[in-house]
């Protein structure tokens, strides 16, 4: 109803761009002199445009770089923890800290395991490949690094300087250690990394209901993977019990979970980066399932659960987040049974945003389903396969192969979305801004600039840096090259 | 924009209630007419094929060609769909019975009444106030998300075309200088640029309007309050001057038609904008001195104490800011659509321009940019609807339009289900129309295949 139609997408136009930069003869190096005779003075429109863009660029630059160094900085000095995590109780400042750096080692540990995965495939096949070396990292992610560093240099004390070397120290030999690992552990390497993430963040410094929620959907999945490794019955019965023992592995998991009572840490106060990333995190990967469910649900043939799809997916794609955090925040709770008490802010954003995402990822999944040749379905069907083996085993993993580039594209898309969180009062990374300015040491003193700055800069540099890994990656996955 | 037209207009804005109530009133109507319909529909289908199943399996009854029921794939599909179906309307009956326990317990009122009632708010710069109906103000809101769309696409689409160009110039320094704009802009979330530009240059970066910047001998006003500029003024005869200029609009679309036929018949230059305008302004200007002056200009004014505006068109502050940071914001992303496009634009097609030595510029306007909006089109309609989505934004800075607005009424205890059901309403109808606006004009846009 109101996507674009059958057109092209904005990932269309990339794939083009791409294609079209590689097929481009490759520059030729010129003496410095006839360089610029070809690129800065070519003609008088060139030179004109050369002197007056050169000269208004030059302009921009020095005046912002006068500023950037003339500021003064102690707002951002004096509030950095607060822009980092908030208003998180003082007392129970281990548990962000502690969890920081299991993710790092977490993060570290999958990434380095699907990277050997992707080498081992690679060799397989008799492709060339390498394993990246460090520099290589450094100067893909090079953006995310030095604002961390830029980050860092405000603090006062010692310990953030100390927690972030242990970060990379740990996000360092995660990655070595999962690159050494054998091969069976590397093949679960995305449950243990999401298991690892959640028991960070949800466990450690969270809350026990959503933490039990979460560790028991992975659970879910993992433990339904795991039996079906082994030679199940065919048919309904094989399927049930394979989903009957996950199910309940995973409620055994989700009520030990939960009956360790906390409320969450701080969870009313949550604050800061650290929240934005959570929120993003958060909201696409328990969105993904819902996304994936949504879009086969689109390209079903049942009436029901495509009316079902369609009419979901397309109402939370017309209106605005903002409209439907106001719902979140106003209308969310009234829907819960009259014994309820009201849940955190937090939680009901969690609950909208997954819906959100969830939205926006089935379209993506659907674009993938569709580029997926149907030839691949009709051999699958005529080599007998069930029509839930066919989607499950054939034609998911090539669509969702193909869409890794669009996904990280909605992460980047949600991680922007997530400032409109302070419309609803939760003190989100562009929040703390405020939050700052109006401190009786700052007030009035028209500092909010520097605030800016630096909140701009966090934003650009994971944002940046996705973008990036996102392009790479559709080149190096050849998305639409088949 | 918002203005005020002073004088003879100032009751003007106030009595025409075009589609105030009604509108609503009817969207709302078509909501219910759909919901309706949807379920029809699919209540419909299902029982549609479960008769269809009766009825092949009563005929193929003695045959052994179809399998037993349990293993028939329709069968299946049609038991799947009745219990997921089941499982919807048990969810929404427990939930809409939850909502309803729960409204009754804090008084809410849910009948759409208070559309009636004072609003008790007063928009800036607008004639309403706080007695005017909730309905009045929701139009009100409404126009002014109209206002920041129709002045923002058409400047984000322009910029961002620019851009796009100039991300694939030869000039190095220009091609740069694309690259950093739009690699800075497209990686930060539109809110901070929002915020940026109204609290930092709007509010900052003007004069405050005791000290309002006045260029060209005060036709212009530029302080942190407002922007004004000149406007026009209608007299005596106004309304036959706008009938005649609506026609010498047509004569001027009848004479470019005429001389486009010309030139597809003849191949002498065809000069169509040049005809068509000079149709137009020579009506307007015959019109002008036949009726006496029927229009006159208004200069923008400030009081004594520098304060009060009067006169002129005016601007408000936020609205200036949101459309702005919005149209720098959006305007990356259509650069990247467009410099996608133009390099998906079949090379032969360049060259084929430079053997038949056409400029630069000849080359963009008639070869490549044609084929490229083509390309360009479908995703560029996400974008306007991104920006259309993205105008809600202004709740942050205060600029009055609908969501902004809706959020000052729940400030004024109005009741917020059936507001946000409205909010989410007028955005879906926004949507819809924009999409189909849209793909008509792609559908006249695409080459016609075989």
């Amino acid at each position: 109803m109101t996507g674009a139609g059958e057109g092209l997408s904005a990932d269309d136009v990339a794939l083009f761009t791409a294609r079209a930069e590689a097929a481009r003869p490759p520059s030729q190096k010129l003496p410095p002199g006839q360089w610029a005779k070809k690129n800065l003075f070519d003609g008088f429109a060139n030179i004109i445009f050369t002197l007056v863009f050169g000269f208004a660029g030059l302009a921009v630059l020095f005046f912002l770089a006068v500023w950037v160094i003339d500021a003064d900085y102690e707002i951002v000095r004096r509030n950095l923890r607060i822009f980092m995590i908030g208003q998180f109780p003082k007392n129970e400042l281990w548990r962000p800290a502690v969890s920081l750096l299991v993710v790092m080692a977490g993060v570290g540990f999958t990434s380095g395991a699907l990277a050997r995965n992707a080498h081992d495939l690679a060799l397989e096949q008799d492709l060339p490949t390498e394993k990246s070396s460090w520099v290589s990292l450094i100067r893909r992610f090079w953006a995310v690094i030095a604002v961390v560093i830029f980050f860092v240099s405000f603090a006062r004390t010692l310990t953030p300087y100390l927690l972030v070397a242990g970060a990379f120290a740990l996000l360092v030999a995660g990655r070595e250690l999962g690159w050494a690992i054998n091969a069976a552990v590397r093949a679960r390497a995305i449950y243990i990394g999401a298991t690892i993430f959640l028991l960070s963040m949800l466990v450690i410094a969270g809350t026990s209901s959503l933490g039990g929620l979460s560790l028991g959907l992975i659970t879910l999945f993992w433990v339904a993977g795991e039996v079906g490794r082994r030679d199940l019955p065919g048919g309904v019965v094989g399927l049930t019990i394979r989903w009957g023992i996950a199910l309940v592995a995973a409620i055994v998991v989700y009520a030990i979970e939960v009956a360790i009572p906390y409320d969450g840490f701080g969870w009313e106060n949550w604050g800061g980066l650290h929240i934005t990333l959570f929120t993003t995190v958060l909201g696409i990967s328990l969105g993904m399932p819902f996304g994936i469910l949504l879009a086969l649900g689109r390209k079903s043939d049942l009436p029901v659960m495509k009316t079902a799809s369609v009419l979901f997916i397309e109402f939370i794609r017309g209106v605005p987040l903002i409209s439907l955090l106001l719902f979140s925040n106003l209308m969310l709770p009234l829907f819960l049974p009259i014994d309820f008490e009201r849940p955190a802010d937090l939680t009901l954003t969690i609950v909208v945003i997954t819906g959100f995402s969830a939205a926006y990822i089935a379209e993506i999944v659907r674009g993938g389903l569709q580029a997926v040749p149907k030839g691949q379905t009709e051999a699958a069907q005529a080599s007998g396969m069930s029509a839930g083996s066919v989607q499950r085993l054939i034609v998911l993993p090539q669509a969702l192969r193909a869409v890794i580039p669009a996904m990280v594209g909605q992460f980047i898309a949600l991680f922007k979305d997530t400032t409109l969180l302070q419309i609803i009062g939760i003190l989100e990374f562009l929040r703390v801004t405020d939050v700052a300015n109006v401190q009786p040491d700052f007030l009035g003193k028209g500092l909010a600039p520097v605030t800016y700055l630096f909140v701009a800069l966090g934003y650009w540099a994971f944002a940046y840096t996705m973008s990036k890994e996102s392009r790479r990656l559709e080149t190096k996955l050849g998305v639409g090259v088949r | 924009m918002h203005y005020v037209s002073a004088g003879p207009g100032e009751a003007h804005g106030h009595t025409t209630n075009w589609g105030d109530v009604s509108m609503i009133r009817f969207l709302l109507a078509v909501l219910a007419v759909a919901v309706v319909l949807t379920g029809v529909y699919v209540v419909g289908r299902l029982i549609y094929d479960i008769v269809q199943l009766i009825g092949e399996r009563r005929r193929s009854k003695n045959d052994a060609a179809l399998p037993p029921l349990w293993r028939d794939v329709k069968a299946l599909g049609i038991a799947a769909q009745i219990g997921v179906l089941a499982i919807i309307v048990a969810v929404i009956a427990y939930l809409r019975s939850n909502f309803l326990t729960r409204a009754e317990d804090i008084g809410l009122n849910l009948s759409f009444d208070f559309l009636d009632q004072p609003a008790g708010i007063s928009i800036a710069d607008n004639p309403l106030g706080p007695n005017d109906t909730v309905s009045e103000a929701l139009t009100q809101g409404f126009l002014n998300t109209i206002r920041v769309i129709l002045i923002g696409i058409p400047a984000a689409l322009i910029l961002g075309t620019l851009i796009g160009i100039a991300r694939l110039s030869s000039n190095w320094v220009l091609q740069k200088l694309a690259t950093g704009y739009v690699e800075f802009f497209r990686n930060i979330p539109p809110l901070v640029v929002i915020i940026v530009m109204w609290r930092v240059v709007f509010l900052e970066g003007f004069p405050r309007s005791q000290e309002a910047w006045k260029p060209l001998g005060g036709w212009f006003i530029f302080s942190n309050n407002r922007f004004a500029f000149p406007s026009l003024l209608g007299q005596d005869n106004f309304d036959a001057f706008r009938l005649i200029l609506l026609l010498g609009l047509l004569a001027a679309a009848a004479v470019a038609v005429w001389r486009t036929r010309v030139f597809n018949e003849t191949g002498s230059p065809h000069h169509r904008v040049l005809w068509g305008v000079g149709t137009f302004v020579g009506i307007a200007t015959v019109a002008y001195v036949a009726l006496g002056a029927p229009i006159a200009t208004s200069k923008p004014a400030l009081d004594e104490a520098g304060r009060v505006f009067s006169g002129g068109l005016r601007m408000q502050m936020p609205y200036a800011a949101l459309t702005t940071a919005l149209v720098i914001y959006t305007a990356t992303h259509i650069a990247e659509i467009v410099r996608g496009s133009i390099l998906a634009v079949h090379r032969g097609q360049v060259e084929a321009a430079n053997a038949l030595a056409l400029s630069g510029f000849q080359r963009y306007r008639f070869v490549v940019l044609p084929q490229a909006m083509r390309i360009a089109f479908p995703p560029l309609i996400n974008q306007f609807l991104n920006f259309s989505k993205n105008s809600s934004l202004a709740i942050a800075i205060g600029f009055s339009e609908v969501t902004s607005l809706v959020n000052d009424l729940f400030g004024q205890s109005q009741p917020a289900p059936q507001l946000i059901l409205i909010l989410m309403l007028f955005y879906l109808t926004l949507s819809l129309v924009l999409s189909a606006v849209g793909n008509l004009i792609n559908r006249r846009l695409q080459v016609v295949g075989r």
